[in-house]
């Protein structure tokens, strides 16, 4: 079993590329249910000091996987997203 | 078909289209062919009411959907293409390097405002200082891309680049002087801290070249979404302007140092993120306001309501209402300096 978690950085009120964005992760995390790979999708506040603590500055909406920046100011594709998150299991093993 | 030949035709289709887009706005400028409404105030006055809208409307983007469009293809290329993640690496690196980026990255980051307020926050936490924030988040609706090619393309070039200046030397100016202030070193104090240097953290996955094209012109879309609405109701409003205002009220209230103390204060709360002030300044330019209030009445909106607003929650009013007070008195400022150098006051 592999745990992967993403985490979905945006603004809080939402904008809407930031909720944009935390669909595409949930979507992907939906279809990768089934391969055997559990997505955990968390949203976290673009502005809060413990995200610029951990990652710095950043352009929202941006996605972390794994505790790594893989995307930030678009919102990818659900092919990218996946593509990204199956590299990251696959570097865990 | 191979998956490869159809990423090459994709590309190649997308690249077509932002060319040709490019190309229109050249060939139009080669033709000498007008991208700003042509309708003068005294065509609107035979009209009836619901008749002058339409006109305008129909005046409007018969010659602006070229300058239009070229303008939010231009924003979303330019927003896409930008490396995002050399910026921000660099604003959390020191305050010289906040400054510089702060004046040279924020037209081109900032054609959406929910991208600009968390830079602010993020700008700020990461130590660059209260000083660079301010400066990123007065440079950013005063100049960006969007608003600068619509004053260059619609009202003229000069302006637009007098525009750029004015506004490098007021935001520069009020991020100076706020983090010199008490107050702004509270803010600054209170919401410092360590960041990672490393920079370890971001990867970020570089995506094949047809796909930032095609995410590019999906931004501009989104954009146009945003904005187009509140232009088309702005146009409205400046179609009955142009129509109704008579020129001799224009001609004394937005004139002299009156003028330019007058628009610098209405420029400010009318202020709508929307491109409308360009527009309705031309509108009244062609009534007679002279070009030091029009400069002062574009540069009202780094103070506008919405924009603070949302800063407030971050820094204190204090420090909101300094830099507006500053935003303020350099809009006068310029205002007059402008008017006098191009005799036009």
């Amino acid at each position: 079993m592999n745990e992967v978690k993403v985490e979905v950085l945006g603004l809080e009120p939402p904008c809407m590329r930031c909720q944009a964005a935390r669909k595409v992760a949930e979507k992907v995390a939906e279809k990768l249910k089934q391969t055997e790979i559990i997505v955990k999708v968390e949203k976290a506040n673009i502005m809060s000091k413990d995200v610029v603590g951990k990652y710095g500055v950043l352009v929202s909406p941006a996605i972390a996987v794994n505790g790594v920046v893989k995307f930030m100011g678009r919102v990818p594709s659900e092919a990218e997203v996946e593509k990204t998150i199956r590299e990251a299991v696959k570097k865990e093993a | 078909m191979s998956t490869g030949l159809v990423k090459k035709l994709r590309t190649a289709v997308l690249l077509g289209f932002v060319f040709t887009v490019i190309g229109l706005l050249i060939y139009s400028r080669i033709m000498a062919y007008s991208l700003a409404p042509t309708m003068k105030p005294a065509d609107f006055r035979g009209l009836a009411i619901w008749e002058i809208p339409i006109a305008y409307l129909i005046d409007y983007f018969s010659h602006g959907w070229i300058c239009l469009l070229f303008a939010f293809v231009a924003a979303g290329l330019v927003y896409e293409f930008v490396p995002k993640e050399a910026i921000t690496k660099y604003m959390s690196s020191g305050r010289v390097a906040g400054y510089g980026l702060a004046l040279g990255m924020a037209p081109f980051l900032t054609v959406c405002s929910c991208t600009m307020v968390p830079l602010f926050g993020g700008v700020l936490f990461a130590g660059a200082g209260i000083g660079p924030a301010i400066t990123f988040l007065l440079m950013a609706p005063a100049a960006n891309i969007l608003s600068i090619l619509l004053t260059g393309e619609l009202i003229s070039w000069e302006l637009a680049g007098v525009r750029i200046i004015v506004s490098i030397v007021v935001a520069l100016t009020a991020g100076i002087v706020i983090s010199k202030t008490p107050w702004g070193r509270a803010i600054e104090k209170e919401h410092q801290q360590t960041v990672p240097t490393g920079q370890a953290s971001i990867e970020i996955v570089k995506p094949p070249l047809d796909e930032r094209l095609w995410a590019s012109l999906k931004f501009a879309a989104y954009l146009a979404k945003q904005i187009l609405p509140f232009f088309l109701l702005g146009l409205v409003a400046v179609s009955y302007v142009q129509a109704y205002l008579p020129e001799d009220i224009v001609g004394t209230y937005l004139t002299g140092v009156t003028g330019v103390l007058i628009a610098s204060v209405i420029g400010g709360p009318l202020y709508t993120p929307t491109l409308v002030e360009i527009v309705l300044g031309k509108g009244m330019f062609e009534l007679g306001m002279s070009k030091g209030a029009l400069l002062s009445w574009l540069m009202g909106q780094p103070y506008d309501v919405a924009n603070a607003l949302a800063v407030s929650r971050i820094a204190k009013w204090k420090v909101v209402l300094t830099y507006m007070l500053i935003a303020w008195a350099g809009s006068v400022v310029f205002g007059l300096l402008y008017g006098m150098l191009s005799g036009s006051l």
